[in-house]
């Protein structure tokens, strides 16, 4: 065969897939309208497959164009509603569709295939109907030896193409018309005498179609890229003059440019890899419809957002997890339609597909409104199968206990079937997903529903990344996305942060133990080391998974992004390993898979941290970040990180005194500062050259305090002696490696030196005249204390309760009424959530506004507090943040309440 | 060695041209069109847990290339890299692999009938890597099969550092 046949053949098989791309949903679509027949779907089926015939006569695939010829006769009945498209009608076209898109791929070998019994079926489907039609239609059912004489083929061919243009007129743009549109409902009916074809066919016929080796880009992203090649030019040009001129002036102008071409023609050529999410789940209504025809079944699939933009590599990758999702969620989600009936639901279930946009990573879910997942069920199989011992079964949370669908060899279905049920897959699924640097994460309501969220990155081919020194002078690249903090430990902690359980080398971060992981060994540059390091170590704590670790490095690098390289052959089965990467200087870095080197090394499952603690350490959770500074060297103080808005290094003799009040000349206009020992009862600063102001904003406006000299910014758990050295300004003190650290309320020291800036508050909303009561409910003294002391400043009622059972109790007492609440999350008794949903399943406090404010500020955390009925969740604690939150709030619940009392 | 890059005379058309290399003391060939590129400059980023015989991997011009150690494979030291190593780049598949040679030879033809099989006295393990050797006037040249070469190491032996058989001790009788 000559190349131009070879490329002319080429275009048939692409084109012809873009006809059969979405050929199953409108057989689908066509069957869901029953009698009432759109012609234009069926038009476009229709020239669909006769495009197909003409271009497969023309080249000489004579089976191709036999069984499109077929097809095309009963899509031709179908149209001249001589044939109503039962599911058994569009089962045998869609088996056929089937057969013709295995044929296209392997066009060369096409004649070589049977399709004999696919001609037979749609010739009794036509015919078996025709008996009732016009007897005319019998005679235009030949078979394709007989009917293609060369003349003919050639008629056929002109007729495709005259077709064709129609077709693309009509469409302004091809590809966006061969699309579903933005949300489809296909509802399928059960037809239970077809279930065993259909669990026949859907193990037989492949659910992933091959990947493509072209795609259609659009002709204005050419158009840019050209644009942008042609800047480039011009860039290097501009460089080469440069370099031959030897005037470095030059440079950063020609740098900026090459720079900002270049980010752009990346950006670009990143748009023409993104495809719409709707390709993958385009096969999905086939899908949900075979699967409920095997099981006796009625589901109905619902799609929003497919037409969310991924990168082509994670639209190939994310088929097969998603297809098993699907199924999973048809067969062990949907109940029966007799179970459902029973249970007070429709008859007929919902997979609901959903792609969209958060947080600069795509989330699909995959919602049933089936059982849901019973959590004590998983725990009870998951004993029995000795993947749990009982014990570790009972001090397990439900949460927790879900995971367990991920874990190999455990499965909820009460039976295997030939769907799913064997246990494997979830892990599968997980591994390919997170393999993706995605997340999945799955939410139930026992008899409700599932819902699993897969979280997706836009792109696999840059990704930003922390290159680390390992191993001497070599670099390795950690993706962002593993990687949860960095820990720097000082040689002189490190006894006491480093420590060896069994053997395991584990180091104490805040209240958890992490295990530790050094890469060296991990990458087998060296044996393991005994005893304490000599000098600093950098410990990343990354995550993969459901598992936390901390990797110790010898240095930490840069924060870049990379572009990611695959490895070659060889190197496959290097688990360590996700890739490589070229660096700035060409040299080759390798990118480390976190997850490999977890299972490398054998890293267990994390013990749950919960079960550490008991309700009495209840407190000790909570942490904050402190500035720990000195203003006299032997005194030692800290602020609360939360409430400086930045640090800035000043000379000191940029600091005035205006007024009696100091000033610093600052960004050419001055901000009011503060020293400590001009409010707090402490010795005085000595002179330094230059200092440290924390700037914070309060009384709206900025200010600053002197902090002479910064010891360091550490968590700490707060375990506040509120008594000892309390003054105004002074909310308390604690001991933090034995040394004393009094710690400042930057707004008391700032309103007991400027009072005047706190005369022009607006005044606090008052519903019904009286000052507004809050109940604060914390478990901590220290935050207790600070929370009441704000609010009263400013002019509030308080109630305070050192738990949710005792908040609930004030709540619920009829002498008490309160306006709002704002509690904790981790308390002992009940926790902040509980007490949400409790507040919330009462009526009569459905408007009374929730503040959370939390240590725990994960974004699972927020969207759990947010379920229970948290109306704002508050990180510990921004003073200026919870006023301003707590005066829009009690707002807008006393006008909802106004409105409330009119209607 | 000049001689040899004159083709011979009228035989035949059936000529292969032949890049050679020097390992140990032995003097290798493969056809030329496998070969993408040759170059001195090594800068080697090693791999862990990668098999034995990969050396590392290099850049070259943006693609990131696995730069193997036949030496290894052949059942030789590591090489040692001199001023006279080269990095021959050979494709594979549908990827480049670069081999790490101690020494680069010239470019020689010869004709296909005069390629004989692999001597039967070759060690078994060494014979499977050659495609045939042929007895030119300066020696013998053996001439390399890249695919058994780089096969990997799950369906290959692992490589031993056995010395027992050199290629052209075995030459033929």
């Amino acid at each position: 065969m000559s190349l131009d046949d070879k490329d002319i053949i080429g275009e048939f098989v692409v084109e012809s897939r873009e006809h059969l791309a979405n050929i199953e949903n409108e057989l689908l679509a066509i069957e869901a309208c029953g009698e009432n027949i759109d012609s234009d779907l069926v038009n476009k089926v229709f020239r669909a497959v006769h495009s197909i015939k003409g271009a497969a006569g023309f080249f000489g695939f004579s089976q191709v164009q036999g069984l499109a010829h077929e097809m095309e006769n009963v899509l031709n009945l179908i149209r001249n509603r001589q044939l109503v498209p039962k599911p058994a009608v569009t089962d045998v076209l869609l088996r056929a569709a089937d057969r013709l898109r295995g044929m296209i791929e392997d066009v060369e070998h096409s004649n070589e295939v049977d399709v004999s019994q696919h001609v037979a079926e749609l010739r009794a489907v036509a015919s078996g109907e025709a008996t009732s039609a016009p007897p005319v239609q019998a005679g235009v059912v030949p078979s394709q030896q007989e009917a293609t004489t060369g003349t003919e083929r050639q008629l056929e061919v002109v007729e495709g193409l005259v077709e064709e243009v129609v077709a693309e007129g009509t469409q302004s743009r091809p590809s966006a018309a061969e699309m579903p549109p933005p949300a489809c409902q296909v509802p399928v009916s059960p037809a239970p005498n077809l279930g065993e074809t259909a669990a026949r066919e859907s193990k037989t016929s492949s659910p992933s179609p091959l990947a493509e080796s072209s795609i259609r880009v659009g002709v204005q992203i050419l158009d840019r890229l050209m644009t942008l090649a042609g800047e480039l030019v011009l860039a290097r040009n501009q460089l080469l003059q440069t370099a031959n001129s030897g005037d470095s002036s030059a440079w950063g102008t020609v740098v900026g440019r090459v720079n900002q071409v270049t980010s752009e023609l990346q950006e670009t050529i990143m748009q023409t890899r993104l495809q719409p999410v709707g390709a993958v789940f385009s096969r999905f209504p086939r899908v949900i419809r075979d699967l409920s025809n095997a099981l006796g079944k009625q589901c109905q699939l619902t799609i929003e957002g497919q037409e969310v933009e991924l990168d082509k590599s994670i639209i190939e990758a994310i088929g097969d997890p998603l297809t098993h999702l699907v199924r999973n969620a048809v067969d062990h989600g949907i109940e029966p339609p007799d179970v459902r009936i029973k249970a007070g639901k429709s008859p007929v279930g919902t997979v609901a597909l959903r792609a969209f946009h958060q947080a600069g990573k795509v989330s699909i879910q995959i919602c049933d409104d089936g059982r849901g997942i019973d959590a004590a069920k998983l725990k009870e199989k998951a004993v029995a199968q000795g993947i749990l011992t009982p014990d570790q079964a009972r001090a397990m949370s439900d949460r927790e206990a879900l995971m367990l669908i991920f874990r190999p060899g455990l499965s909820t279905a009460e039976k295997v079937t030939s769907v799913s049920g064997r246990g494997v897959g979830m892990d599968v699924v997980k591994t390919n997903i997170e393999r993706l640097g995605g997340t999945v994460a799955v939410e139930t309501h026992l008899g409700k529903g599932t819902t699993i969220d897969v979280r997706l990155p836009l792109t696999l081919a840059i990704i930003p990344a922390l290159v680390v020194r390992c191993c001497g002078p070599r670099r390795y690249a950690i993706p962002q996305t593993n990687i949860r903090e960095l820990v720097r430990v000082k040689a002189r902690d490190a006894a006491q942060s480093f420590q060896r359980v069994q053997g395991a080398e584990v180091f104490r971060l805040r209240d958890t133990l992490l295990p530790l992981v050094r890469l060296d060994v991990a990458l087998g540059r060296c044996a393991a080391r005994e005893g304490p390091p000599s000098k600093a170590s950098n410990i990343i704590v990354v995550e993969a998974g459901s598992l936390r670790y901390g990797l110790v490095v010898e240095g930490l690098c840069d924060s870049e992004e990379i572009v990611v390289k695959p490895l070659g052959r060889h190197m496959k089965r290097s688990v360590c390993l996700a890739g490589a990467t070229i660096l700035g200087d060409g040299k080759v870095a390798l990118i480390l898979d976190i997850a490999g080197i977890a299972s490398h090394m054998r890293l267990a499952m994390p013990k749950t941290d919960s079960s550490a603690e008991g309700p009495s350490n209840a407190g000790l959770r909570d942490m904050q970040s402190l500035l720990l500074f000195s203003n006299h060297p032997s005194e030692y103080f800290g602020i609360p990180m939360e409430i400086v808005a930045r640090l800035e290094r000043v000379r000191a003799d940029h600091l005035d005194r205006v007024g009696g009040h100091q000033i610093l000349q600052y960004r050419g206009g001055t901000l009011p500062v503060f020293s400590l020992e001009e409010g707090v009862n402490c010795r005085p600063r000595p002179a330094k050259p230059k200092l440290y102001v924390a700037v914070f904003s309060t009384a709206g406006r900025e200010a600053g305090l002197i902090v002479p000299e910064i010891v360091d910014i550490r968590s700490v758990p707060t375990q506040v002696d509120t008594e000892t050295f309390r003054e105004p300004g002074i909310s308390g003190s604690m001991v933090f490696e034995g040394m004393t650290v009094r710690l400042v309320d930057l707004h008391e020291l700032a309103r007991k030196l400027r009072p005047d800036w706190y005369q022009s508050r607006p005044a606090i909303p008052t519903p019904n005249g009286s000052a507004p009561r809050i109940l604060v409910a914390e478990d901590s003294d220290f935050f207790r204390k600070q929370l009441v002391g704000f609010f009263k400043t400013e002019g509030y009622e308080v109630q305070a309760a050192e738990d949710g059972a005792v908040a609930w109790e004030l709540l619920t007492d009829p002498n008490h009424h309160f306006d709002a609440v704002v509690t904790d999350i981790e308390m002992p008794n009940v926790n902040g959530l509980e007490l949400a949903q409790r507040i919330r399943g009462e009526r009569r406090f459905a408007n009374l506004p929730i503040i959370a404010v939390s240590s725990l500020a994960g974004d699972e955390d927020i969207r759990r507090g947010r379920q229970a009925g948290i109306n704002e969740y508050h990180i510990k604690l921004d003073r200026e943040q919870l006023m301003a939150t707590m005066a829009r709030l009690l707002k807008t619940s006393s006008s909802r309440a106004a409105t409330g009392r009119k209607s | 060695m000049n001689t040899e890059l004159v083709a011979p005379s009228v035989r035949g058309n059936e000529c292969v041209e032949l890049a050679t290399f020097v390992i140990e003391d032995d003097r290798l060939g493969i056809p030329i069109d496998e070969v993408d590129e040759i170059h001195r400059s090594v800068d080697l980023t090693p791999v862990p847990h990668a098999p034995l015989c990969v050396r590392g991997v290099m850049n070259l011009r943006g693609e990131v290339v696995t730069v193997i150690d036949p030496r290894l494979i052949l059942g030789y030291e590591p090489a040692v890299v001199t001023r006279q190593t080269c990095n021959l780049v050979v494709r594979w598949g549908g990827e480049r692999v670069g081999l790490l040679v101690d020494r680069i030879g010239d470019v020689v033809s010869v004709f296909r009938e005069d390629i004989e099989p692999p001597p039967a006295n070759l060690a078994q393990r060494q014979g499977r890597f050659l495609r045939g050797v042929c007895n030119l006037e300066s020696g013998i040249l053996a001439i390399l099969d890249i695919e058994q070469l780089l096969v990997l190491e799950e369906e290959a032996a692992a490589p031993q550092n056995s010395r027992d058989a050199s290629l052209t001790r075995a030459g033929p009788s």
